[in-house]
This record gives C-alpha cells, sequence and structure tokens, in this order.
C-alpha cells in the first residue's frame, strides 16, 4: 500500500476554522436535537470496572439514521447495546447515567426490558436467524409479543415483512425452508425483516453489512433508505463511504469519548476534531 | 540446518520455495507415521472388542439352546384324580415312564440317577399339559420334557467323556442311558424360551433372565424419569441463569467431584438414606433407580451444561433482540439446539446406570429372586448383578447362562441406545 495515499490530509477548504486538538477530549458539535426519541446523557459503560466508554451525551432523532464510526475498540458497538439494553446480558457489564425514551430513563429499575426491545429492535453483525423456518423466524416476534392472533394475520405481517426488506421474491417459494439456508446477505435481510416484524419504532444495528459483498450491502442500505421513513435507525459502520451514504448525522468515537457528532456531510468534509480527520482521511484506524 | 548455500540461486538470493520443499518428504513422512499411529490404535481397540464378542458368544450361544428328552408317559387313572388335578402326583407318572424305558434299573440308588436324567420340572410341565387335555387322561401320551442341566452339558459337548467316572458329573450307566436316548431319538435340542421367560433359579435348565431383564427396565425407568429433568433442569438454571459468583463455582467443582465418586459410595448413601432413614423396601427397582439417578446426575448435568455452552451466542442475543424473555429465549430457541447434546449426554448416563452393579448390591438388589417384578415396589434383580450372581454359581451349566446373559445386556444396550440415536436424528431434523 502506497503510504502517501493512507495518510495523505484532504485539501483544507480556505476559511476553515483550526481544528480542535487531539488531547481533547469533550464531545464536539451539537449533541442535542429537537423532539428526540432517545437521549443518552452521561452513559457510561464499564466492563468489570475496566472503562469501556464514559459520559456519552447524544441525542437519537426522529426517522433519522445515525451512524456511528471509529476505529475498533472505540466503544461504538457498547453504546449501541446500551440503547436496547442488550449489556445486560454482559455478565459483569455496568451502565451509569441516563438514556431517555419518551421521557423514561430506560435503565429504571422498573423498566422491562422484553417490552423495551420490542421497541428497540436490533440487527447484528453476523446474520443469526433462527434454526427454524423462514416463516418462523419472521413470525416468532409478533407470536411472543402477541401481535397476531391467527394464521391469517402471520401469513399477512410474514409476506410484508418479507416485502419491506426487499426478500419476498426471492423466498416466496420456500418459506418452510430453514433461515439458516439462506446466502449471507438474504439472512441478514431476514433479520431485518424479523426485526421490523415486531413494529418498532427504533432499530438498531450493528455492522449489518460487514460480512456481505457489495451488492448484497447494496440492497441492505437501500432498504435502510426506505426504512428511515418509518423508523429511527442507528448503524454502527466501520465503511465510512456506508456511513456518508445513507445517514443523516455520524456520531465519531475514539477510545471509548464521543468525539465529534455532526450532520454527516459535514463530518466528512469538514470535521472540527483532529481527532475525526485523522480517521477519516485514513491516518489510522 | 540448511546449506543456504547450496540453496542459493543465481541472484544470491534463498527463495523460501526452495526450503519449503526441502522440508517436505519430512513433513509428509511425520503425517504417513501418524496415520499409521491412529490406524494401529482403531485395529487394536477393535480387535479386542471382537475378542470379547467373540468369547462370549462362544461360550454362550448354547444356553438359548434347551435339550429335551421325550418321555411316553402313562396317565394313569389310579393317579390322576380328574376332579381334583392339582394333587396328582406327577413326579410318580414321570418315573414310571422312565423306567418303562429302562425296566432293568431295580436298585434304589440306580432309580434316583434315572430319575435326574430329566428336569425336576418335567412334573410341571405334565400337570400343565395334563389341564390342557383333561380327555387325555386313561391314555398313554408323548411328552417333552426338560433334561437335566448335566445331560445338557453332556449333550453340548462340555463333558468330556474320557475324564475318569469318578470326577465326571454324569456316571457310565447314566451315560449309556443317555446314549440309549439318543439313538432311539428321543432326545433333541429346541430353542430354550425358558431363559427368556423364567426368573432366576437354582436349577440352571430352569434359570431364566426375564426377572432380571425386568428388574434392569423398571429401575432404568425410574433413572431415567429422575435424572433427565433434574439434571436437565440443574444444568440450564447453572447455564443460563446462575449468576457467575463463587457459590456457583463451588457447585460447578462438587458436581464434576461426584461424577467421579465411586459408585458403591452412592450405594452406601442409598442404605443410608432411602432404606434406613426414608423405610423404602429394599431390593426394589424404584429404590435402585432413585440410586442409580443420584450416579447419573453428575454426568448428565455435565454433558447438558457442555450442550448447552456449544450453542451460539448469536443465538441468545437473536432471542433477547427481538424481545424474547430470558426464559422464552432458552425454551424456543436454547434447548431445541442443545437437546441433542443433551440426550447423548443422558445415553451415556443411562448406559453407566444398566451396566452398574455396586451401588445395587448395597440396597439389596443381589438377592435371589425367582418371581418375576410386575412393578417398581417388587423385589427384583437387575441384569449386571444377574450376570455377577450366574457368574458366581458352581454349576457349569451357568457359565454359558451367563455369557448369555451378556449378550441379553449388550442388545438391551444397544436398543437402548439405538433409540436415543433415533430420537436425536430425528430431533436434528427437525431444525
Amino acid at each position: 500500500m502506497n503510504q502517501e495515499q493512507t495518510t495523505g490530509h484532504l485539501p483544507r477548504r480556505p476559511g476553515r476554522r483550526p481544528l480542535v486538538e487531539r488531547t481533547e477530549r469533550e464531545t464536539v458539535g451539537q449533541t442535542a436535537v429537537e423532539n428526540p426519541r432517545m437521549s443518552c446523557q452521561n452513559v457510561g459503560v464499564f466492563y468489570d470496572s475496566k472503562k469501556a466508554i464514559s459520559n456519552i451525551c447524544l441525542d437519537i432523532g426522529r426517522n433519522e439514521v445515525i451512524a456511528m464510526i471509529g476505529p475498533s475498540g472505540c466503544g461504538k458497538s457498547t453504546f449501541l447495546r446500551c440503547l436496547n439494553r442488550m449489556n445486560d446480558t454482559i455478565e459483569g457489564c455496568l451502565v451509569t447515567g441516563q438514556i431517555l425514551m419518551d421521557g423514561k430513563n430506560i435503565y429504571d429499575s422498573d423498566v422491562d426490558v422484553v417490552p423495551l426491545r420490542a421497541q428497540v429492535g436490533m440487527v447484528f453483525q453476523k446474520p443469526n436467524p433462527f434454526p427454524k423456518s423462514i416463516y418462523d423466524n419472521i413470525a416468532y416476534g409478533a407470536r411472543i409479543h402477541g401481535l397476531v392472533q391467527n394464521r391469517d394475520e402471520t401469513d399477512e405481517l410474514v409476506v410484508g415483512s418479507l416485502k419491506r426488506a426487499g426478500l419476498w421474491n426471492e423466498v416466496k417459494d420456500r418459506l418452510e425452508m430453514p433461515g439458516t439456508s439462506l446466502s449471507g446477505g438474504q439472512q441478514q435481510r431476514l433479520c431485518i425483516a424479523r426485526a421490523i416484524a415486531v413494529n418498532p419504532e427504533v432499530i438498531l444495528m450493528d455492522e449489518p453489512c460487514s460480512s456481505l459483498d457489495p451488492i448484497a450491502t447494496a440492497i441492505i442500505e437501500e432498504l435502510i433508505d426506505e426504512l428511515k421513513q418509518d423508523y429511527t435507525i442507528a448503524i454502527v459502520t466501520h465503511s465510512m463511504q456506508q456511513a456518508s451514504r445513507i445517514s443523516q448525522r455520524t456520531a465519531y468515537f475514539h477510545q471509548g469519548d464521543l468525539i465529534e457528532i455532526g450532520p454527516t456531510d459535514q463530518i466528512f468534509l469538514n470535521p472540527l476534531h483532529q481527532l475525526t480527520e485523522d480517521y477519516i482521511t485514513g491516518r489510522f484506524g | 540446518m540448511y546449506n543456504l548455500k547450496e540453496l542459493n540461486n543465481a541472484q544470491g538470493r534463498v527463495r523460501t520455495i526452495d526450503i519449503v520443499k526441502k522440508g517436505l518428504n519430512r513433513r509428509y513422512r511425520k503425517e504417513r507415521r501418524f496415520r499409521i499411529f491412529g490406524c494401529a490404535a482403531v485395529i487394536i481397540s477393535l480387535s479386542f472388542l471382537s475378542l470379547l464378542f467373540i468369547s462370549i458368544i462362544s461360550n454362550g450361544y448354547t444356553a438359548f439352546l434347551q435339550t429335551m428328552v421325550r418321555l411316553d408317559v402313562f396317565l394313569d387313572t389310579r393317579v390322576i384324580d380328574k376332579d381334583n388335578l392339582a394333587d396328582a402326583n406327577y413326579s410318580k407318572l414321570i418315573h414310571e415312564a422312565l423306567l418303562s424305558v429302562y425296566p432293568d434299573v431295580t436298585k434304589h440308588n440306580d432309580r434316583r440317577k434315572l430319575y435326574g436324567l430329566v428336569s425336576t420340572s418335567a412334573a410341571y410341565r405334565l400337570r400343565t399339559f395334563v389341564a390342557k387335555n383333561r380327555h387325555d387322561i386313561g391314555t398313554r401320551i408323548q411328552i417333552w420334557v426338560p433334561a437335566d442341566d448335566d445331560v445338557d452339558m453332556l449333550m453340548k459337548g462340555y463333558i468330556d467323556r474320557d475324564t475318569p467316572e469318578s470326577q465326571r458329573r454324569i456316571d457310565d450307566r447314566q451315560l449309556a442311558w443317555v446314549d440309549q436316548l439318543v439313538r432311539q431319538g428321543q432326545i433333541k435340542k429346541v430353542f430354550n424360551m425358558t431363559f427368556f421367560t423364567a426368573g432366576d433359579s437354582r436349577e440352571p435348565e430352569l434359570a431364566g433372565i426375564c426377572g432380571a431383564l425386568f428388574g434392569s427396565f423398571y429401575t432404568l425407568i425410574v433413572t431415567l424419569v429422575l435424572s433427565f429433568p433434574i439434571g436437565g433442569a440443574a444444568a440450564v438454571y447453572l447455564e443460563e441463569f446462575a449468576p457467575k459468583n463463587r457459590w456457583t463455582d463451588i457447585i460447578e467443582v462438587n458436581i464434576n467431584n461426584l461424577a467421579a465418586v465411586p459408585s458403591i459410595v452412592f450405594g452406601l448413601l442409598g442404605l443410608a438414606v432411602f432404606l434406613n432413614f426414608f423405610g423404602l423396601p429394599r431390593s426394589v427397582p424404584l429404590v435402585g433407580g432413585l440410586v442409580l439417578t443420584l450416579m447419573t446426575l453428575p454426568t448428565i448435568i455435565i454433558a447438558s451444561r457442555s450442550a448447552l455452552k456449544a450453542v451460539p451466542s448469536s443465538i441468545r442475543e437473536a432471542g433477547l433482540g427481538i424481545g424474547a424473555s430470558k426464559v422464552q429465549m432458552v425454551a424456543h430457541h436454547v434447548l431445541p439446539q442443545a437437546l441433542p447434546g443433551m440426550l447423548t449426554g443422558t445415553i451415556i448416563g443411562m448406559s453407566q446406570a444398566l451396566g452398574e452393579t455396586a451401588p445395587l448390591l448395597m440396597i439389596g438388589m443381589v438377592a435371589f429372586i425367582v418371581d418375576i417384578p410386575s412393578g417398581f415396589t417388587d423385589p427384583s434383580t437387575v441384569l449386571p448383578v444377574q450376570i455377577y450372581l450366574w457368574a458366581d454359581s458352581p454349576e457349569r451349566a451357568f457359565l454359558e447362562k451367563t455369557s448369555a446373559a451378556i449378550m441379553v445386556l449388550l442388545v438391551f444396550l444397544m436398543v437402548m441406545n439405538g433409540v436415543a440415536i433415533f430420537l436425536r436424528k430425528r430431533f436434528e431434523k427437525r431444525h
């Protein structure tokens, strides 16, 4: 790899403000939005007293796609998993601070995680369909939440979810086949269909395209673009191109800190923080 | 060490491929050697196994045959009262039938030897026959009765005619009588149904495996019904729900220790707890099953836990991520995936339980029990204990019975494992 390419700077646009120093760890940019869907205040996560992320303040707006980028181990996935309390399943994980949803802290002791996770769905990095039929994969969530009463409603839901996930045409003849028999990209779309089948309000996506080829990635990106009309989507991605293509706002994480948050265009064209610029220009990460 | 100079090419640089090629032969030799070791190990273990099978089958197959003697019995109306069949002296009729074949036997001692040619069960056979064929009373009938075990052994070739008479179980006169019976076609070997339908007996020709078979069956039912749910539930709780702290660590260590405790200790525990403290009856499958449950639990728990551990965590996350509660996640997604592995563990545990002898000795299942148990609280014995009992018996005929019982035990084991593998395959297919 040519060294100059990987560390080369973007040409600074004239009249640009000086960058914030690398040592500065306060969040740069507008963290708050009007009428947020979820609002995180001073969120910190510790794994057995080892700090993973700290002091994150970030609002997630309605019907927006917010991308989280950053080098490996920067805490972006950890932060994402806080939003539907998936970190609860990890032994020795402690979450501090507040995450407000509809004015209620989801980490309050009286909050039930089961309805929370129905409200805030998740798509994981590795496609993880249940080892059941395609049909049952989609129907499962709705069944346990009692969203469907009979077979007709279930059929309708399954077909609708698969259509919205753009998978219907590929699987309509083999709904009884196991979900694991699909290709990687189809499996991931099945997982998205499964997530939207319970009609969540927020969908969290943890590097949903990292194991997919470019064509499957393009299909899923298109899908995300359509879904944002109805859902709020928070997506963690390693691909800066992907973040710039699909998101309205982008958050840059670095070593457990939220370094910079802003409109996607600004982050990629005119970052305010030196660390952000280092990352998007490929100086590291 | 490589001669680098030799490897140098025209440019004076060592090419990696040359070094790789130089070492290739050595690597392949190593691989071949390893394969040979592996094959040898498999062959050795297979040959020991076949040795075991050959010796057991060659010793035991004759137990499935029984020598029968044909007697012409005159159903004397003076001996049999038509209205009171049960009280008739059937032995006398058998003895008379034998005497009619050998009228020259007159001395009391010789007569006793003559009567000893047929099994004591001959009289019962005759009684059963008469009860079924009342109209034959007063006529002469032909009936096949089991031969005595010594005659049986002689016919199966286990008694050497060349040994001195004093050391032989059958003396020269008896030999002559038997030879005469053979010449007259009054002796034949038939399939030994008694072996599969009777309980234990002091007389080898009357002893059967059925009692022990049912004893084992009832004992294993108790063991299965108790150990699989308890073991499975314990494993699921420890693996999926319990917090990981010092207490669960202690529990885990102790479960692993329990798996290594000698089985006789479980027998003593069962004796102290179930018999002495709870006052349950001795020698019954219920207590045997309880004791074997104690013994099998650690195996099942350990196997089930590793089966649960092997379920990828992505499945758990998928379940939780869609909003399933923890119990739903475990019941709907983790357990179906882990069940084949849990079943395998249970099979191993049950196979151990089937072959276990020592703990059952302590709770009295070693008793000599003739009746076939008809329930969980009937005194009974089990297959391995029956094998132990027969192997301990002095009669030559019990030797073949021992091997035959081992065969029955192995078949029982194979059937059990076959059913479990069938269930597991079906379960794997569904997912």
